[in-house]
């Protein structure tokens, strides 16, 4: 964690003058509320507090809002259905962190033409599904029981996983293997987008696998069965991430723009 | 410590470690494992009267006359005893749940038709049972000395249940011995073992071939009606095998259980019968108990502390009790050592000395009640006594003889209080109100008050709240331990521990920064494997502090070695470039992780272990189920494909030679006869002659191409193309196949049939790491060691074992063997139950080997010394240091959880499993550097030879 953050940040202070011209487009995009920077595209542009703080709320109010509906609409939870729920989960939270992504690449202006949109759509959905299907062969991997009954709980497990760890990563990346070499192998992230499709997949998995640490316990709870308690972990990761990619953007916005300041003094001077 | 270390030093400073490791330990067992306390000598008269009573001394009781003694006792009890004769029906492993059913539930169908007889006694009310809890280790010598001794054994008594020995203590049959009864025993030797010279005819037989379930119980029921027709005998003990072996070879389910427990019925039918209906009234009568000494789990084994183990049968017919009530005679709970202060009461002999039972509750209805007071009394007396010896004096002031009697205690009030304090004080006050109540009873007795009966009630439950009591207070107080030699061997371990460490340390050290142009940053010093490795260790430490997480310890070796293949699959795409093109090399690589992988899942498929989730489906259970034909076949194919895989790392090194050759050919003919022997005799029931030539063909063959190849290879290896290095690690490779090869085929013909698949999978694993090794993972040598260790653990736990004693495989421990041997079948045991750790620390010469050809290049000619140090540096010290940490950790957990309600149950055997661990560690590494220091001593002596002749030549 401490590498990538050195590294984004000195990534970022070797090249701020273009950079400072791109923010002030941005802004003055903003304030049209129409991103028209187009030139010079690149993944590293820091974006708003203020966006990052909107977008950030959407994942994780999503989340709260599945809960929501499982609990107070089917009165079901992870406990006494854990397919039913895991699927709003996941389907409420697919649109929210698919909407997060086209928000991000809109703020980072990178898409403008209206297919790209669709191209994006279409990639996440793909993803969805190939993400799925890797998460069901780590899970399995990992120990996850086979058999008719566990099933569709694996699924639909595999498939909020999905949406947690690959979905994002396809939106922006797509089949593009460097990139994702670069960020999920070597962890070397440039710039805050690629921190937060890193930070909060990474917290996801690792968050699942604390998480099934108590079920060999003999506690005889129903939530040690597979795949509750992996699922609670993952989403303790997962929001952690979130607060910690949230925190983190924040004050890289802030140390960026001190810097540029202190580097403007300098240059000034 | 110096950096620079030598060989020898490195060497000496590691021999010491392990050696004040051993030396720890075993001053840790002998002082952590109860020798139970005892009171020495033998109950006698002064057993009859009250403790705090002076007692007069004892004239020598062993100059009395047998008769006279028996009399004398019968007159100081005053209990008339009205039996004469007892028969003791021992049925080795019968759950008490086969005859009495479960939760007040009737037995099940099956094992209640296959027992009319015994169930039409039940229903009559000639009989009454008891689930008599037996206390782990549920294994058959400890539970017969509980039964006549009444004293719960020390845990190490099973390392002797192989070793039976004399048992000198206090016990039931010494008593009867000494009275002058004649005894007959017929069945199961370990009884003549443990009680030399007392039997006046025997017929012993061998718990040894476990696969006959017919003819060992045969030999016991063929003498029944010579001794029904011969009344020279007091006491008659049949211990049948029978039943035991059948859950030993089929579990609780298997075919021959009806047919089996039909058998024992038809035995009691024909005791009660013969030996008791048909007998005159002058004759006096006769009690027939039908004991087990331990139950069985679901697969039949037994050792460890759940319930089906430990719920043993205790049947008493012909007690004469007058319940009719067939729930009233199957629903009572006892324990196990309740048998023996019950039989000494009802035959009028002292109770025996340390015995911690108490009177089984509803044995005693047909005496009349002030004989029940009395023998109540004086099983209070004998506990009280037992009690004495453990609790200072200082808590018995004021007690005199007969105090309570004459309401003469010194601060103690004639009346009965409510008790409450510590332990202690309470079972004294509960004495006391006990004894004051039986006071109270005798006065109203002899003025022939109206409540008399409401007063003996009275006294009745008090004297069973304080047996009850005392005797929960005494089995646990079997946990002292000296402090001082617990603390000696504690910090003998830990120093170890540290000196390892230290070793390993200064060896990285030395390894890693000797060229130091190397560019040093804190990310290269510890990467995410390693990291990993460490908090594996870490986390198996701390889970070993939880009963739950020791029982279900394969979880975690599971979880962390699939995490650790996950982790190498992530730092090989990590170096995965895209732009070199989809190299071969890659490919191969990421081939054998995902191999890794599938053969990882499987292996934790293959057996489900553990304590608690044993019933959930596993593979070997699937294929048991679809039909006894698949796991043939499984065993089948795997012998082919260990042997192919054997042969074809054999020949991976190109060469022909002649050596290599025959040793291939050593291992086709014993791959062979496994199959052979697979083939002909596993469904056999009885031990064959021709199975036991055919397996101590084997193991010849087997020991002797193994140590065969070590001893010849490297004299044969001569090359002078190839560097040093490069020729001994061709050599050790070789060696190393061999030794692996040997193994598998070894575990083959041991294992169970149907661990023979995962045997195949281990070796896959083995042979995808040393691949995997030998392309450059960029992962250090001594993290590859580690993973070696931690995937012999998983392996460990897929073969079937757990940490309960229950799952030690005794069946495969007698092939082979024609006589009763307690060294052979130990070592057997040891291999079967240590296959994994053992197959990859033997891997490891292969490991090495394979380095050494790798990197032979990059090495120059070092001395031997220097060359030994940094091949087997790491593979030495790295599986010590584990084992070392885990070793000592966990005698840090023993420690602190010696008052846990599962500490003789879950964390003791647990304890056993990682000290024979410890040994498996040692023996593995031993193997490893002999057999590297040998090989590279040889090639050194060859070439310098060649050298030698090579300047003759020139000269």
């Amino acid at each position: 964690m401490e590498e990538s953050n050195i590294s984004s940040s000195t990534s970022s202070s070797i090249v701020p003058i273009p950079k400072t011209r791109e923010r002030k487009a941005m802004k003055e995009a903003k304030k049209k509320k129409k991103p028209e920077s187009s030139t010079g595209v690149s993944s590293d542009v820091p974006i708003s507090s203020l966006g990052a703080a909107f977008v950030h709320l959407i994942t994780g109010l999503s989340l709260a809002v599945g809960f929501w509906v499982a609990r107070n609409k089917l009165s079901v939870d992870l406990v006494s259905d854990p397919s039913l729920t895991l699927f709003l989960l996941w389907s409420i939270e697919f649109p929210a962190v698919g909407l997060k992504m086209l928000a991000f690449l809109v703020l980072l202006s990178a898409l403008l033409i209206y297919e790209s949109y669709f191209r994006a759509l279409g990639r996440s959905i793909l993803g969805l599904i190939s993400g799925a299907f890797m998460n069901t062969l780590g899970a399995v991997a990992l120990g996850a029981p086979i058999g008719m009954q566990y099933l569709p709980k694996t699924i639909h497990w595999s498939f909020l996983m999905s949406v947690f760890t690959f979905v994002p990563a396809t939106a922006v990346f797509g089949a593009s293997w460097t990139d994702w070499h670069r960020v999920f192998a070597s962890m070397k992230t440039s710039g805050n987008t690629e921190y937060m499709i890193l930070v909060p997949a990474y917290g996801a998995i690792i968050g699942g696998w604390f998480g099934a640490w108590p079920m060999p316990l003999d506690w005889e709870r129903p939530w040690q069965e597979w795949p509750i308690c992996v699922c609670y972990g993952a989403i303790g990761g997962y929001v952690v991430g979130l607060i910690n990619e949230f925190h983190f953007v924040l004050t890289f916005d802030l140390i960026a723009r001190l810097r540029e300041d202190n580097r403007a003094e300098f240059l000034l001077a | 410590m110096t950096t620079a270390m030598t060989c020898t030093r490195l060497t000496i400073f590691t021999v010491a470690g392990v050696l004040i490791q051993i030396i720890g330990l075993s001053i840790f067992v002998f002082g952590f494992f109860p020798v139970k306390p005892t009171l020495s000598g033998v109950s006698g008269r002064e057993s009859y009267r009250n403790p705090f009573c002076d007692s007069a001394p004892t004239s020598n009781e062993s100059e009395i006359h047998p008769e006279k003694l028996r009399l004398l006792y019968q007159e100081l009890s005053g209990i008339s005893s009205k039996y004469d004769r007892l028969i003791l029906m021992v049925i080795d492993g019968l759950p008490a749940e086969f005859v009495l059913g479960k939760d007040g539930q009737p037995p099940w169908k099956a094992w209640k038709e296959s027992m009319p007889y015994t169930q039409s006694l039940l229903a009559n009310g000639d009989a009454i049972g008891y689930h008599a809890k037996a206390a782990p280790p549920t294994v058959t010598m400890p539970r017969l000395k509980a039964m006549v001794s009444g004293a719960i054994g020390g845990f190490l008594d099973v390392a002797f249940n192989f070793n039976t020995q004399a048992l000198l203590d206090d016990n039931l049959l010494g008593q009867f011995f000494r009275i002058g009864w004649k005894m007959v025993m017929l069945g199961d030797e370990t009884w003549l073992k443990l009680f030399p010279g007392l039997f006046m005819r025997h017929d012993g037989v061998s718990s040894f071939f476990v696969k006959d379930t017919v003819q060992v119980d045969r030999n016991v029921s063929r003498h029944l009606p010579d001794e029904f027709n011969s009344h020279d005998w007091n006491l008659l003990i049949l211990h049948y095998l029978g039943l035991d072996h059948v859950g030993h070879t089929g579990g609780r389910n298997s075919p021959l259980m009806a047919s089996k427990l039909k058998e024992m019925d038809d035995v009691v039918r024909t005791m009660h019968l013969r030996a008791m209906v048909d007998r005159r009234h002058d004759q006096g009568q006769t009690l027939l108990i039908v004991v087990s000494d331990h139950g069985m789990t679901e697969n039949g084994n037994h050792g460890g502390s759940s319930y089906e183990e430990t719920d043993s049968l205790m049947l008493f017919i012909g007690l004469s009790s007058n319940s009719s009530d067939y729930a009233a005679a199957t629903n009572n709970v006892a324990f196990q050592v309740d048998l023996a202060p019950t039989l000494a009461l009802l035959f009028g002999v002292p109770i025996p000395k340390n015995n911690v039972g108490v009177l089984v509750p509803g044995t005693l209805s047909s005496l009349r009640d002030y004989e029940q007071l009395k023998a109540l009394e004086l099983n209070s007396w004998q506990l009280l006594r037992l009690m004495q010896a453990q609790i200072p004096s200082s808590s018995f002031v004021g007690f005199s003889c007969n105090c309570f009697l004459d309401g003469t205690c010194e601060g103690l009030g004639s009346d009965i209080s409510e008790c409450s304090g510590d332990r202690e004080k309470q079972l004294i006050c509960l004495f006391r109100n006990a004894d004051v109540l039986h006071g109270i009873w005798k006065s109203k007795k002899l003025t022939e008050s109206s409540s008399a009966m409401e007063d003996f009630s009275r006294a009745l439950d008090a004297y069973n709240v304080f047996l009850k009591t005392a005797s929960e207070w005494l089995a646990s107080k079997t946990t002292e331990k000296p402090v001082f030699l617990l603390g000696l061997g504690v910090s003998a371990m830990l120093l170890s521990c540290f000196v390892c460490v230290t070793l390993f340390l200064s060896l990285l050290k030395e390894v890693y920064h000797e060229p130091k142009d190397r560019v040093y940053s804190l990310t290269c010093l510890l990467n995410l494997e390693e990291v990993f490795i460490l908090v594996v260790l870490l986390i198996s430490v701390i889970s070993m502090g939880s009963s739950s997480m020791v029982e279900e310890e394969h979880y975690i070796w599971h979880f962390m070695v699939s995490t650790f293949y996950l982790l190498l699959l992530l730092k090989t795409a990590k170096s995965f470039n895209l732009s070199t093109g989809l190299n071969i090399l890659r490919d191969h690589k990421i081939g054998s992780i995902f191999l890794l992988l599938i053969s990882g899942r499987l292996l934790r498929g293959w057996r489900q272990g553990g304590v608690n989730w044993t019933y959930l489906p596993d593979i070997s259970k699937w294929l048991e189920q679809v039909g006894s034909g698949y796991v043939k076949w499984i065993q089948l194919i795997s012998n082919f494909l260990v042997i192919g895989l054997g042969l074809f790392t054999l020949f991976r090194t190109g060469s022909k030679r002649k050596s290599v050759c025959i040793l291939a050919f050593g291992f086709s003919t014993c791959g062979f006869l496994i199959l052979l022997h697979a083939w002909r005799y596993q469904d056999d029931m009885f031990a064959d002659y021709g199975a036991t030539v055919t397996a101590k063909l084997i193991y010849m063959f087997l020991s002797l191409s193994a140590i065969g190849a070590a001893l010849v290879l490297p004299w044969s290896m001569l090359n002078k193309d190839k560097s040093f290095l490069a020729e001994a690690g061709d050599c050790l490779y070789l060696i190393g196949s061999a030794y692996i090869l040997c193994w598998c085929l070894l575990q083959l013909l041991l294992q169970q049939p149907i661990n023979s698949g995962a045997i195949l999978l281990l070796l896959i694993q083995i042979l995808a790491i040393s691949s995997l090794s030998s392309k450059d993972l960029q992962v250090k040598e001594w993290i590859e060691i580690a993973a070696l260790y931690y995937m012999g653990m998983a392996g460990h736990f897929a073969l079937g074992n757990s940490n309960t004693l229950a799952t030690i495989d005794v069946a495969g421990a007698f092939i082979g063997i024609s006589s009763h041997s307690t060294i052979l079948s130990g070592i057997l045991m040891f291999m079967i139950t240590y296959a994994s750790p053992l197959l990859f620390l033997l891997s490891l010469v292969m490991y090495i080997g394979a380095k050494l050809r790798n990197q032979s290049h990059s090495h120059g000619d070092t001395n031997l010394g220097q060359a030994l140090k940094l091949t087997l540096g790491f593979p030495c010290l790295v599986p010590l240091c584990i084992s070392s940490i885990l070793l000592t950790a966990y005698t840090a957990v023993l420690l602190l959880m010696r008052n846990h309600l599962f500490v003789w149950s879950v964390f003791s055997p647990k304890y056993l499993y990682v000290c024979a661990t410890t040994l498996c560690t040692y023996i593995g590494v031993c193997i490893v550097a002999v057999t590297v220091t040998y090989t590279f001593s040889v090639t050194t002596f060859l070439r310098s030879n060649a050298t030698t002749r090579q300047r003759l030549v020139d000269s």
